[in-house]
């Protein structure tokens, strides 16, 4: 029975505790053994922790949540655990060895949920590219080809659950740093609305309220029970989302009806890969076949051309406060060589910036959101759109080495299609609709009105069944 | 039939029942306008031409306040057409004025408010009275040598005075509650983001500040905020979800357990001890809430008192005024030199100018983590009550733009600083007129519940407002 525990998702994978076929013990020793195995292909996991894993796993106290025993890998940035190491992928809070003091309220929710946390998995530094390949840990392969990498900035979470190690992964988002990945990786990544899931208690906010957390997952009806099991208000969290009607679980497979989709590949400063549009085509069809009401529109913001620079702006002043952040926590100042030379770049850049220049941006940003979500039908009797198709990279998972000190203009390529759904707070998921003539996947991004996961949830669900990934297998697997 | 007397609800009554139409609600309105402003100086814009021609479309068959009559504060709440000042003399010279109507100024008209003008608030809203140099002193209905604090000083002036039953405020620090609390008023500070600054604004003050009314009772409080509270599509951030509508929350509060309310009486932070009779109107207020059966204790929130908040507050406002005030500039087409903004101002906008982005967003994380803190509070309790301010309302001229920066700071001792830890936190609170010194001077307290919990707020409102009749009080200066 453990043999095949590697093809299953979380849901089953807790479906076989719940029916005593397995104990917790057993599923997690059984993703201990893959990660052992496999992980030295893929380089995902960087921080093992299996003999906590194991005593939580054996200890009568793990709670009776519907993923009782599911082992579960935290990328190692946005959910911390006490007393566990958070390295955020920098060399220099590696070097001081450096632990969480606190719990995440996320890492709360997991552990009432039944998770047994085995391990954090690689992330770029800070989570500020879309690769990931930190020099202090070396780059995550991609299980699909392993000379190639899997996005970032959760690419060590994606790699990990595409190659069997555990059925599903914490990640974080705040630029497509969940849907990025997923799309390399063929998995299922749903970043959540602003405000679904708490960043408590340690921060209110990441990078001016772009940043949200969640899971990369192989299945749907994952990545919505989760949701349900990780969602609503933390104590104090600044901003809220409106709690569904009813769990997201339950829009599985229940009819979305006819939806009115738009469909962006290209404009004048997007170009357009051969198989993204060949993703968002197949896309177009299945849509069209489910009998929705598909058309070549898309939001007139994503015309616009400024929307790098302002978000390069506030990302770069976060990047700067975090640094002096790090140096408080750890009670030595970040220097120019204790940081990844991209880093230390946007820190600089970030440090030059009055709070006036910042506020200017966060407006600019607030007034682009605005914009944006005019299109989408958000209101009873709203005549917009449901649903905006978009692949989610532009091109195959490049191979390992080319971003690396790539520049700005190579990386916004690789990546143009996430970010403005992180600005206006939208609910964006990716799905692995698509596979390329080599064998590679590339992920589809559907995006929603503020707030309808459910509407996102109940659509994938139907693409799911109407064109299942579940079958397929990655080169590396375990 | 005195008009002036009546709050909103009852005046919409009498044009559903045929008995007046909003056409004379305006007309009565901006004749009491007329006949009384020049003594307060609350209404700094008139537009009544304008008001006249809306009156006329207005339907009340389909619009719960058609033809009442409303006065916005000059600050938010835009209108097109109109000025928006915020108190600085560069837009008064430049005779500025706004291109679009704010949601909220739409959702008051498409309600069926008739506008009649733009109350005055101090410079940039950032002194708890009502005194900018570019439009002079607003004075208190009930004593014309004291004010009305502030920042929505002009509005609660214009409802205390029964120029208009209901006017908008914004409060960023306590703009709505300490000024409801010098006239007599009820004032509710909603939860962040529970009405939109679109489309001009995301966020304002970084999400410290939040638009509302202030009202003469509380079922116009509840019926005006199920009228305009909602986010809009593309707000940045979206408000915790209210159980139902604030009118259903006073019909049910009836019903409700008793409330666990903590009881505080010092100001925060170390500031004076409150006076005498501040300290009576929270007595009262105590024991009317005992006498409505909930559970009282001593004590609240031990994090008000974290010594570090006012100064992190102040650099978050100070950012925002700085970027503010350029963006004003822009506006105008003219760089708005720091000469032209009144003392305390200039010296705020220079703090601001001087901040990086780096200790802009430190600070604003401290002040989440702050407010994260506070609230853990309400994880067992229902309410807080304080008192608004820890001083009756102060006379004209005792608090003015050239304070030094000591004497600024002398502010936050003798006000209490008992408002601004709800606009960090996002918790609505609400001042409610309870008590009248022997001066007859209006002292209101203070209620605070966890975010979303407006509901509360205005159930046990109704509650107080029911033992303590204060809807009937008058100002002695009065329409």
């Amino acid at each position: 029975m453990t043999s095949n525990l590697a093809e299953l998702d979380a849901t089953a994978q807790a479906e076989l505790v719940s029916q005593g076929e397995c104990s917790p013990t057993e599923l997690v020793e059984a993703a201990i053994e893959r990660i052992e195995r496999v992980n030295p292909l893929i380089n995902a996991v960087v921080v093992p922790l299996f003999e906590r894993a194991r005593a939580e796993a054996v200890d009568p106290a793990l709670p009776t949540g519907p993923f009782r025993g599911v082992p579960l890998l935290l990328k190692d940035l946005g959910c911390h655990l006490a007393g566990v190491p958070v390295y955020g992928g920098t060399r220099f809070l590696r070097e001081h060895d450096w632990h969480s003091p606190v719990d995440s309220f996320l890492a709360e929710r997991f552990r009432a949920a039944g998770f047994v946390v085995v391990g954090k998995a690689n992330t770029p530094e800070l989570g500020l590219s879309p690769t990931t390949e930190p020099e202090t840990f070396g780059p995550t392969r991609n299980p699909w080809d392993p000379t190639r990498i899997v996005g970032g900035s959760s690419g060590g979470s994606a790699a990990a659950v595409a190659a069997g190690l555990t059925p599903l992964a914490h990640a974080g988002d705040g630029g497509g740093s969940i849907r990025n990945p997923a799309g390399a990786c063929g998995l299922v990544g749903l970043k959540p609305t602003r405000g679904r899931t708490s960043m408590g208690p340690e921060i209110g906010e990441g990078w001016a309220g772009c940043t949200t957390e969640h899971v990369v997952t192989r299945s749907v009806r994952d990545a919505a029970a989760v949701l349900d099991c990780v969602s609503g208000p933390g104590t104090g969290d600044p901003y809220f989302a409106s709690p569904p009607a009813t769990p997201f679980l339950a829009e599985m497979g229940r009819d979305p009806g006819t939806l009115r989709v738009g469909c962006f590949t290209r404009n004048a400063h997007t170009p357009a890969h051969p198989e993204a549009s060949a993703a968002v085509e197949l896309t177009a069809k299945l849509l069209a076949e489910l009998g929705h009401r598909v058309e070549d529109a898309y939001p007139a913001a994503l015309d616009e051309a400024d929307l790098g620079e302002f978000t390069s702006t506030a990302v770069s002043a976060n990047v700067a406060h975090e640094l002096d952040g790090m140096s408080q926590r750890v009670g030595e100042t970040v220097a120019e060589g204790d940081v990844e030379p991209a880093t230390w770049a946007m820190a600089q850049h970030g440090w030059s910036l009055s709070a006036t220049d910042y506020l200017r941006t966060l407006d600019a940003l607030h007034a682009y959101g605005r914009r944006m979500r005019g299109w989408w039908r958000e209101l009873p009797g709203d005549t917009g759109y449901d649903i905006l198709v978009t692949p989610t990279m532009a091109e195959p998972a490049p191979p390992i080495g080319e971003l690396k000190g790539a520049s700005i203009e190579r990386i916004i390529r690789l990546v143009p299609y996430t970010m403005p759904y992180n600005v206006s707070g939208q609910p964006a998921i990716g799905l692995p609709l698509h596979w390329t003539q080599e064998g590679m996947p590339l992920g589809i991004q559907l995006v929603a009105g503020y707030g309808r996961e459910d509407l996102l949830i109940r659509l994938a669900s139907q693409l799911e069944a109407a064109h299942p990934w579940q079958d397929r297998r990655p080169a590396i697997h375990a | 039939m005195d008009l002036a007397a009546l709050d909103a609800t009852a005046q919409s009554e009498l044009v559903r029942a045929g008995e007046c139409t909003p056409a004379e609600l305006v007309e009565a309105g901006i004749q009491r306008i007329e006949a009384l402003d020049p003594r307060i100086n609350a209404i700094i814009h008139r537009r009544f031409e304008r008001a006249r021609e809306e009156a006329a479309r207005r339907d009340p068959a389909r619009q719960p306040f058609a033809g009442v009559p409303l006065v916005v504060k000059d600050a938010s709440c835009q209108q097109a057409g109109e000025p928006h000042h915020q108190g600085m003399r560069a837009l008064r010279d430049a005779d500025f004025r706004e291109t679009r109507d704010a949601w909220l100024c739409e959702r008051f008209q498409a309600a069926g408010f008739v506008i009649l003008g733009r109350s005055n608030a101090p410079e940039l809203c950032t002194l708890p009275t009502t005194e900018p140099q570019a439009y002079g002193p607003t004075r208190n209905p009930w004593s014309l040598e004291h004010s009305t604090g502030g920042s929505s000083g002009g509005s609660a002036a214009a409802v205390a005075a029964g120029l208009v039953p209901v006017a908008h405020g914004g409060d960023g620090g306590g703009s709505i509650r300490m000024p409801a609390s010098c006239c007599g008023l009820v004032g509710l500070k909603p939860s962040r983001d529970r009405i939109t600054r679109g489309p001009h604004e995301g966020q304002s003050w970084a999400g410290l500040s939040t638009d509302g009314v202030m009202t003469r009772s509380v079922r116009d409080t509840a019926a005006v905020f199920d009228c305009v509270a909602g986010a809009r599509p593309g707000d940045p951030g979206h408000p915790p979800p209210l159980q139902g509508t604030l009118q259903k929350a006073i019909l049910d509060f009836p019903g409700h357990p008793p409330l666990r309310i903590g009881v505080r009486a010092e100001a925060f932070v170390g500031a004076d001890p409150p006076h005498p009779e501040t300290l009576r109107a929270l007595s009262i207020a105590q024991r009317a809430l005992d006498d409505c059966g909930h559970r009282l204790e001593e004590g609240g929130p031990s994090e008000v008192d974290d010594p570090e908040i006012p100064t992190l507050q102040g650099q978050v406002v100070a950012a925002c005024l700085a970027a503010s005030v350029a963006e004003w500039g822009a506006r105008i087409g003219r760089e708005i030199p720091l000469g032209e903004l009144e003392g305390i101002n200039a010296r705020t906008v220079e703090a601001g100018r001087a901040l990086s982005a780096a200790d802009y967003a430190k600070a604003l994380d401290e002040l989440h983590a702050y407010g994260r803190r506070v609230v853990a509070w309400w994880g067992d309790h229902d309410l807080l009550l304080t008192p608004t301010l820890t001083d009756p309302p102060p006379r004209l001229g005792e608090i003015h733009a050239d304070l030094s920066p000591e004497e600024a700071v002398g502010l936050r001792r003798r006000f209490g600083w008992l408002t601004p830890p709800w606009n960090i936190s996002g918790q609505p609170a609400i001042s409610l007129p309870v008590h009248w010194s022997p001066e007859g001077l209006p002292i209101g307290v203070q209620l605070v519940a966890a975010p979303g919990r407006e509901d509360l707020l205005v159930g046990v409102a109704a509650q107080l407002e029911a033992h303590f009749g204060w809807a009937e009080r008058r100002a002695p200066i009065q329409a």
